[in-house]
């Protein structure tokens, strides 16, 4: 009926060939690429080392030659368990913190595309985990996952105070050899005019001078100082 | 009648076609790098200074360095070609001969001239065809003519004589310009031939899909990863990020310039041994005992230890050179130094990223952190140390003359309001500052822009008061007060006031014009404005003798809630100002009333609303300006009964209003005095400004603040 001319449509054919092949390497390149990429996303957060000691608490292996694993005493499973749940309380305020920060830095463009990705598995990874501690909190004691991480929060809270209080209190030593100091300097300073004085009224109004220069000094330090006991 | 492409096969039409071409697309090219080679910096002012310190060569390579990155190659190469290209075309467009299309005239080709009668016109015909018939005529082979020939020219003779006489004919004539009527015209491709020529024809479609197949997937997909490579801010994208997982709502000066060394920037700077080589050496310098500090690299405690858990690399590099860069420490070694002077400017740009980081946050210390470092990178300055040492010559020693053992820093205002007496009896002296070095420095300070805020205060344009929702305008009004400046006049009153725009006034209420005071209205004593075309001047370039790059100075203004520690309005950054900062000379100040303004939504909320704005400015350590600000925000039915009063109270009398008022029995009301209330106060200046400087705004506050 037809009489196809095969070698005319060779072309065309092979364009097409060539037009879909180059599509579908593309797509399938691309692809695996992107695969690979977020699944090589380096972790949001660090090890979870609390997490991790309560598990290898809970499940110590027999020492060698007995057969029985060694009895953890309750207490200290619970502890680790609180540890773990102080730890989660600082990871998810951190999250909470940076997620309103994250997104609108994303839309700006600001960041990429990928510390999004990062931070969504985190949340994602951090929800499990609270979910997680709470069931380990009812297994231990029925109830306690209502409360665990009110009290872990706590615990955070106090944590973080008692860092900067330790922060503060590392700088009294520091402070306190330079009052020494400076206040054997005045001392010597009071000292001197006050022997010129004695020496000689002539002398003395020399000696003087050198002092409201010292006091200029502090005036205007005020702001300084004021605004580093607020940061 | 027929329509017919034709190729063009003479070769005069496509130089035109190519010559339009590469003219569209070079001139922009043209034009960009002219634009670009002109150097950006040289419209700026600077600040006049002999200061030669001992690595200014090196510096002066890296600026010089940093421009030739911004030439590109790729646009010379192609403005020359085009240029080229164009030229040959013209070359070509002289020499090429159009081929003539002679008219059709009958008249020459009867060979008589034009006014000539029909008389003659039929004896010219009659003789011509008597001689050229080709019955008659005979062939002259030494002419080399065929029987066609004569043919034709017969054929050409009878149309002219029909031309000339038949009514039809010379109708056609006319019309068309052709005996025989409308004739096919030819449209001519200004492509040569050989594109359509025969076994070219693969070579062209190869062309075009090497064009349309490579080449433009090329192009939109390096774009495209271009600017997914870079954030918004201009720094590589996992700086951006890394940065970002840097934050820290507790971060300082020292943590930022920690957080910017996390830049991928950096590993492309330090690739391979760079990374590691003389870095013990830098360490131990950045870490030995310094002349002010307890490091020399002015690093605290904190940040030592930072440096110290990072594993060696080009990070660790990095930060270690940024510290020397702070410091100020001397390498002794010409590749560290010159890596230490690259690393600043780098982490100036990665600053960027991370203020916008802070921004988000919303948090003040971070916010504030970030621009502190800003400064600290410009200046070559370490966290927490003297702002004297931005001036030339200043040295730890000179320092520590002026500051003796204080634990706080004299600031260059502070230090500049002494009596110059003082000033060079503390500075000047063996080990010290000479007496012209004084000067130099002296002269230095004289020139820095400091501005001094004389009042901030909020109004809506066109408002009485500030209605919740309302978009208020936070109106900063300072005067650029140079340190040490002998003879600053008083401020006058009317400078402060901001004054709305006339309502007809576009431009002006655009911004596009600002007002200019011209003088006083003789009877009410108000002043009186006039609009100018706003001519906006910059301030001159930051001195900054150790940063490699040109920076103009900015200042940002924002409000912060104290008691939250987040910041309420997000800066506004201002780089140029209506009034000059200087005169022509580039060194007298003219203490020209700048006026910053800054729009935001008021609250929702009636109420007050106490907020600390900042002045930050990035260049300077120690010229920012702190102070309360108090936003008092009325019920919006406060400002309808406002006015009610004002607007509608005074009904013209033959007006539908007024008519309406006296059917309601009301008497025409007086108009009331407006309550003189200011929406806004502004009270204790917290700057690090002197007492007198505190005691001048305070008083003009007050003054704001009174009823009258």
């Amino acid at each position: 009926m037809f009489d196809i001319n095969w070698r005319g449509l060779l072309l065309p054919l092979a364009y097409l060939v060539v037009l879909v092949g180059t599509f579908v390497t593309f797509s399938r390149v691309y692809r695996k690429r992107k695969a690979i990429e977020s699944a090589n996303l380096a972790p949001w957060f660090g090890p979870h080392l609390q997490r991790n000691i309560y598990l290898s608490l809970l499940h110590l292996e027999p020492e060698e030659g007995s057969e029985k694993a060694p009895k953890i005493p309750d207490s200290v499973i619970r502890a680790a368990l609180l540890r773990r749940a102080v730890e989660d309380i600082r990871r998810i305020i951190q999250i909470r913190t940076a997620k309103q920060a994250c997104s609108s830095l994303l839309q700006r463009g600001s960041v990429g595309d990928d510390l999004w990705q990062r931070f969504q598995r985190a949340e994602k990874e951090m929800e499990e985990e609270l979910r997680d501690v709470v069931m380990e909190a009812n297994g231990l004691l029925p109830g306690w996952g209502q409360i665990i991480f009110q009290s872990a929060n706590e615990i955070a809270a106090n944590k973080v105070l008692r860092d900067r209080l330790d922060e503060v209190e590392a700088q009294t030593a520091n402070d306190k050899e330079w009052w020494e100091k400076r206040r054997a300097s005045v001392k010597s300073g009071f000292m001197k005019e006050l022997d010129e004085e004695e020496s000689g009224k002539g002398q003395a109004k020399a000696g003087s001078e050198d002092e409201p220069v010292l006091v200029d000094t502090n005036t205007p330090s005020a702001t300084p100082s004021g605004k580093k006991s607020k940061k | 009648m027929s329509t017919d492409y034709a190729y063009d096969e003479e070769g005069y039409l496509w130089p035109f076609f190519v010559f339009t071409l590469t003219l569209i697309i070079t001139v922009p090219l043209t034009f960009l790098l002219v634009k670009r080679s002109r150097d950006p910096a040289a419209s700026f002012t600077r600040i006049q200074t002999n200061f030669k310190h001992a690595h200014v060569d090196t510096i002066d390579s890296l600026r010089k360095q940093e421009k030739r990155k911004d030439r590109k190659l790729w646009l010379i190469i192609g403005v020359a070609t085009g240029w080229a290209i164009m030229g040959y075309m013209l070359y070509l467009i002289q020499t090429t001969e159009a081929p003539v299309h002679k008219l059709w005239n009958p008249y020459d080709i009867l060979n008589i001239p034009e006014s000539a009668t029909e008389k003659q016109i039929k004896s010219t015909y009659r003789k011509l065809s008597l001689r050229l018939h080709p019955d008659k005529a005979k062939i002259d082979p030494s002419k080399n003519e065929t029987l066609e020939d004569l043919n034709s020219r017969y054929v050409e003779i009878s149309k002219a004589y029909q031309a000339l006489t038949d009514e039809d004919v010379r109708n056609n004539y006319i019309q068309y310009g052709n005996p025989d009527g409308k004739q096919g015209y030819s449209i001519n491709i200004a492509l040569p031939k050989v594109i359509v020529s025969d076994g070219n024809g693969k070579y062209v479609v190869l062309l075009y899909s090497v064009l349309f197949g490579v080449l433009l997937p090329y192009l939109v997909g390096s774009w495209w990863y271009g600017t997914l490579r870079r954030s918004k801010e201009g720094v590589l994208m996992e700086s951006a990020n890394r940065m970002f997982r840097e934050y820290k709502d507790t971060i300082d000066e020292g943590g930022v310039v920690t957080a910017a060394s996390t830049g991928k920037e950096y590993e492309e700077l330090f690739k391979g041994d760079k990374a590691d080589s003389g870095l013990a050496k830098l360490e131990s310098r950045i870490l030995a005992e310094g002349e002010l500090s307890p490091l020399a690299g002015g690093l605290s405690v904190k940040d030592k230890e930072k440096l110290e858990d990072l594993e060696s690399g080009p990070q660790r590099k990095a930060l270690a050179l940024l510290w020397a860069y702070l410091g100020r420490v001397e390498l002794d070694d010409a590749d560290l130094n010159k890596a230490k002077f690259a690393v600043a400017p780098i982490a100036h740009s990665l600053n960027k990223a991370f203020n916008a980081i802070a921004l988000a946050y919303m948090n003040t210390g971070p916010l504030l952190a970030s621009y502190y470092a800003s400064q600290l990178l410009i200046q070559a300055l370490p966290p927490k140390s003297s702002p004297l040492l931005q001036l030339p010559y200043f040295t730890p020693a000179v320092v520590k003359a002026v500051e003796g053992d204080s634990r706080v820093h004299t600031s260059i205002q502070g230090f500049m309001d002494r009596p110059d007496a003082k000033r060079r009896s503390l500075v000047v002296g063996k080990k010290l500052l000479t007496e012209e070095q004084y000067r130099d420095a002296v002269g230095v300070a004289k020139q820095l822009p400091f501005l001094r805020v004389a009042k901030a205060y909020f109004k809506v344009t066109g408002e009485r008061f500030i209605i919740p929702s309302s978009l208020v305008t936070l109106v900063v009004k300072g005067r650029f007060v140079p340190p040490g400046s002998e003879t600053v006049p008083e401020i006058n009153p009317t400078d402060l006031e901001d004054v709305d725009p006339a309502e007809d006034d576009l431009d002006a209420i655009s911004g596009r014009k600002t007002t200019k005071l011209v003088g006083k209205d003789e009877k009410t004593g108000k002043p009186i404005y006039e609009s100018v075309e706003a001519e906006l001047i910059a301030a001159p370039l930051a001195a900054a003798p150790y940063f490699a790059r040109d920076h103009s100075p900015r200042w940002h203004v924002f409000l912060t809630d104290s008691k939250q520690g987040r910041v309420a309005v997000p800066p506004f950054t201002f780089a140029q100002f209506d009034r000059p900062i200087f005169e022509a000379d580039g060194k007298t100040p003219t203490f020209a009333m700048q006026t910053l303004k800054a729009q935001f939504q008021a609250p929702p909320q009636a109420g007050h609303y106490t907020f600390v704005m900042h002045v930050v400015c990035d260049s300077y350590v120690g010229f920012d300006t702190k102070m309360e600000v108090t936003l008092i925000v009325e019920e919006a039915s406060k400002a309808a009964e406002m006015e009610v009063e004002d607007e509608i109270s005074e009904p013209e009398e033959d007006s539908i209003a007024g008519i309406m008022n006296a059917a309601k029995g009301g008497e025409p009301k007086k108009r009331k005095q407006p309550k003189p209330k200011e929406e806004e106060e502004d009270s204790d200046e917290e700057s690090g400004t002197d007492d007198e400087d505190d005691d001048d705004t305070s008083a003009t506050n007050t003054d704001t603040e009174a009823e009258d």
